[in-house]
């Protein structure tokens, strides 16, 4: 049967794509969203540690299937790798209706207005292609509020001294610090930082109709049993549907945008949760990925006029993959400090974000969220038993004694730090798959040392006995939290996107997700993924009726 | 008639090899060393735990990837136990056991090794394994009766309120 001809297509149900989905279908336009996973189920995975987003060690709980979707890792020796989502670098970002919103710790940052334009601010740094969003924070700023407005955030930016400029408050009160929280606090306050309660995309009281949190521990990692956790999954994409406009077509994988002779968008083909390829005719195409798959999309379509993939004839198209290195410290207590309450995260701060000395960026601080008993087992500080009785007395003597602080660094984006696409290695559909390849930028490790040594200082004045550091910063980038790969530009030559995410020469050809960040800030990105997509969505809605969006 | 009935189920009937993957042999070898990767204090063990059953039976499904590592582990593993000591690693004394996983661990038994493989990486593998049994799900064969959440003070099945329990 064929498929009848809508206005967009949005593919991939995530952050960036369930916004969009949204804002066509509420502004009265027809959507088809594609969906490559299921929508997710809290009873299939409930609280098992080896199933979740914080291990993969058995399965991936909310996809991708794990034989069906390898990927490949060039090695910095060259060698090639294949990988799968429970193998170990993978970068996996969850494949189901809501994809990391389900799952995520669900931090609820603003980028700072640096973020933008971080050329301006630090200048030219040599071996980056570091340079200013064609946006600026004030652009982005009723985006901002709307995410935190419509998906539902509780956070008080009033308490939070580096905060950007915001018109009103988010919607919901902030939540309290728990036992370790509390420590860090306090620890901070008199180092004379200024920490404040973590803006979360979770109730702290009844919101939009569904619960307030329940603290539960298994929060991180895991769906969340009552509600409370809001991703797109059980906000936007329902208004969405209750439009009449949007239809969600889940497990469905998209093999390729097809772009006409005249360099328009046509449609996408896919196959169906039956393995049946379809066309899909549409007016407009939004991709919304995430930074490798979206990437890896537009490399695999090719066409007359752009042979080389949609939107990559100057070859741009999965350049600069970013992520966050990972950096801090722990310390251990000689008391019990973790209660264990979901999700264990409460505290941050951002004086470290910018303006430090000699530094390009920086990256917030907070506690960690829960570490369940397998995840622990791999903490001890260096020179510690890795087995044996020792490695067990640690284990249950310290796994509440233990606090981390830790934060997520600003990756300097490296040209060299790619996805491309393996012509030798296909997917179940016979689609090649994402390769990635080339590693960080050098300064990274240096922010990383750096932030490792305040985090450190933080828990010596909590009290910590013994503390040690954890560095991140080398090797290949990417992770969830992937960003970078058709970044927005004013030049077409070194850009993949505009300033509204549409493609340079496909007019109907549009990106909303984290690929289009310039750069990833020294924030979890979830929220700006998401402003993103209300960028975006406004942009086709308000524009739609001029003719260039219509194909043919 | 029923209760009769139920001797005769087909999951009973074998009882001699209890494993999928593994030889009983095999298996030995491993919840010996297992058992010093996480051993028994006042707390349980990975014996206690089960922890060879979730080894064995993530080999014959999830992790078949590593079929011929263990394979390879424990015949290199036997060999050179027999060299040293004349015995299965499983007969050796604890501290002899725990000697010899220092010296797989530090690499110091590389003579041993087989092609694509060796006894260091053996052993990290098994002894990632090892804390997923213990510390994960029972579900997936080990931390039989959460012995490890009970051991840790994790409470368990965890109450997560709304009328929805994990059982």
């Amino acid at each position: 049967m064929k498929n009848k001809r809508v206005n967009a297509v949005v593919i991939g149900a995530g952050a960036g794509g369930g916004i969009v989905a949204k804002e066509l279908a509420v502004s009265g336009l027809s959507v088809v969203l594609f969906e490559r996973g299921k929508w997710p189920v809290y009873d299939e995975h409930p609280t098992d540690e080896l199933i979740s987003q914080r291990t993969e060690v058995l399965d991936s709980p909310f996809g991708p299937d794990h034989i069906k979707n390898p990927r490949v890792v060039v090695e910095a020796d060259g060698r090639r790798r294949i990988v799968t989502p429970i193998s170990g670098g993978y970068s996996n970002n969850a494949a189901c209706v809501g994809s990391g919103t389900v799952s995520y710790g669900a931090m609820a940052w603003r980028f700072m207005e640096e973020d933008f334009q971080l050329k301006t601010v630090y200048g030219h740094v040599e071996g980056s292609t570091l340079e200013d969003w064609p946006i600026s924070y004030n652009n982005l700023e009723p985006c901002y509020e709307k995410a935190e407005w419509e998906i539902g955030v509780s956070g008080d930016d009033g308490l939070n001294l580096f905060a950007p400029p915001r018109r009103n408050k988010q919607p919901m009160p902030s939540f309290e610090y728990n036992p370790e929280g509390e420590l860090i606090y306090n620890a901070a306050k008199r180092l004379g930082l200024h920490p404040f309660p973590i803006p979360m995309l979770r109730n702290s009281v009844r919101y939009n109709n569904r619960p307030a949190c329940i603290r539960n521990r298994t929060c991180c990692g895991f769906a969340c049993p009552v509600d409370a956790k809001n991703g797109t999954h059980n906000t936007v994409i329902p208004t969405a549907m209750s439009t009449g406009n949007c239809e969600v077509r889940t497990q469905c994988m998209i093999a390729e945008i097809v772009v006409d002779d005249k360099g328009q968008a046509a449609g996408v083909n896919y196959f169906d949760s039956k393995n049946n390829g379809h066309f899909q005719p549409a007016d407009i195409v939004v991709v919304s990925g995430g930074a490798i798959e979206t990437a890896r999309l537009l490399l695999n379509s090719k066409s007359k006029l752009f042979p080389r993939g949609a939107g990559n004839n100057y070859d741009w198209v999965g350049r600069n993959l970013q992520g966050h290195a990972y950096t801090g410290a722990f310390g251990l207590f000689d008391y019990d400090i973790l209660d264990l309450a979901g999700p264990g995260a409460t505290v941050a701060l951002c004086d470290f974000n910018h303006h430090n000395p000699g530094m390009v960026g920086g990256g917030l601080l907070a506690n960690e969220f829960n570490r369940l008993p397998y995840l622990y087992s791999n903490i001890r500080p260096p020179g510690s038993a890795r087995w044996g009785i020792d490695h067990k007395k640690f284990q249950y003597e310290m796994y509440r004694r233990t606090s981390q602080v830790v934060g997520p660094i600003q990756e300097m984006p490296a040209f060299d730090s790619r996805v491309t696409v393996d012509e030798n290695v296909k997917d179940y559909w016979g689609l090649p798959v994402a390769r990635l390849s080339g590693s960080r930028h050098p300064l990274d490790y240096e922010n990383c040392k750096f932030l490792s040594a305040k985090a450190e200082k933080i828990l010596k004045e909590a009290g910590a006995y013994h503390t040690w550091q954890s560095v991140g910063g080398k090797g290949l980038s990417g992770g969830q939290h992937q960003a970078g790969t058709a970044r927005m530009g004013n030049d077409k030559k070194t850009s993949v996107v505009n300033r509204f995410g549409q493609v340079h020469e496909i007019d109907n050809l549009f990106i909303a997700d984290g690929s289009l960040m310039v750069n990833n800030g020294g924030f979890n990105p979830a929220l700006t993924i998401m402003a993103l997509g209300y960028w975006v969505g406004d942009y086709i809605a308000t524009n739609f009726s001029s003719t260039k969006f219509r194909a043919g | 008639m029923v209760a009769g009935g139920l001797m005769f189920m087909p999951c009973c009937r074998y009882p001699e090899q209890p494993y999928r993957f593994l030889s009983t042999e095999e298996a030995d070898c491993i919840i010996a060393l297992t058992e010093q990767i996480i051993p028994r204090d006042n707390y349980p063990g990975a014996t206690d735990a089960g922890v060879i059953y979730y080894i064995d039976r993530q080999l014959s499904s999830v992790f078949h990837y590593d079929q011929q590592t263990y394979r390879n582990g424990i015949r290199s593993m036997q060999k050179a136990c027999n060299e040293k000591y004349k015995r299965l690693f499983q007969d050796l004394q604890v501290p002899v056991q725990i000697k010899m996983m220092e010296e797989m661990e530090a690499g110091n038994l590389n003579s041993y090794n087989w092609p694509g493989g060796n006894l260091s990486s053996f052993f990290n593998l098994v002894m990632k394994h090892t804390m997923q049994a213990f510390y994960g799900s029972p579900i997936h064969g080990g931390n039989k009766d959460y012995v490890s959440f009970e051991m840790l003070q994790i409470d368990y099945p965890l109450v997560i309120g709304q009328n929805r329990y994990n059982t």
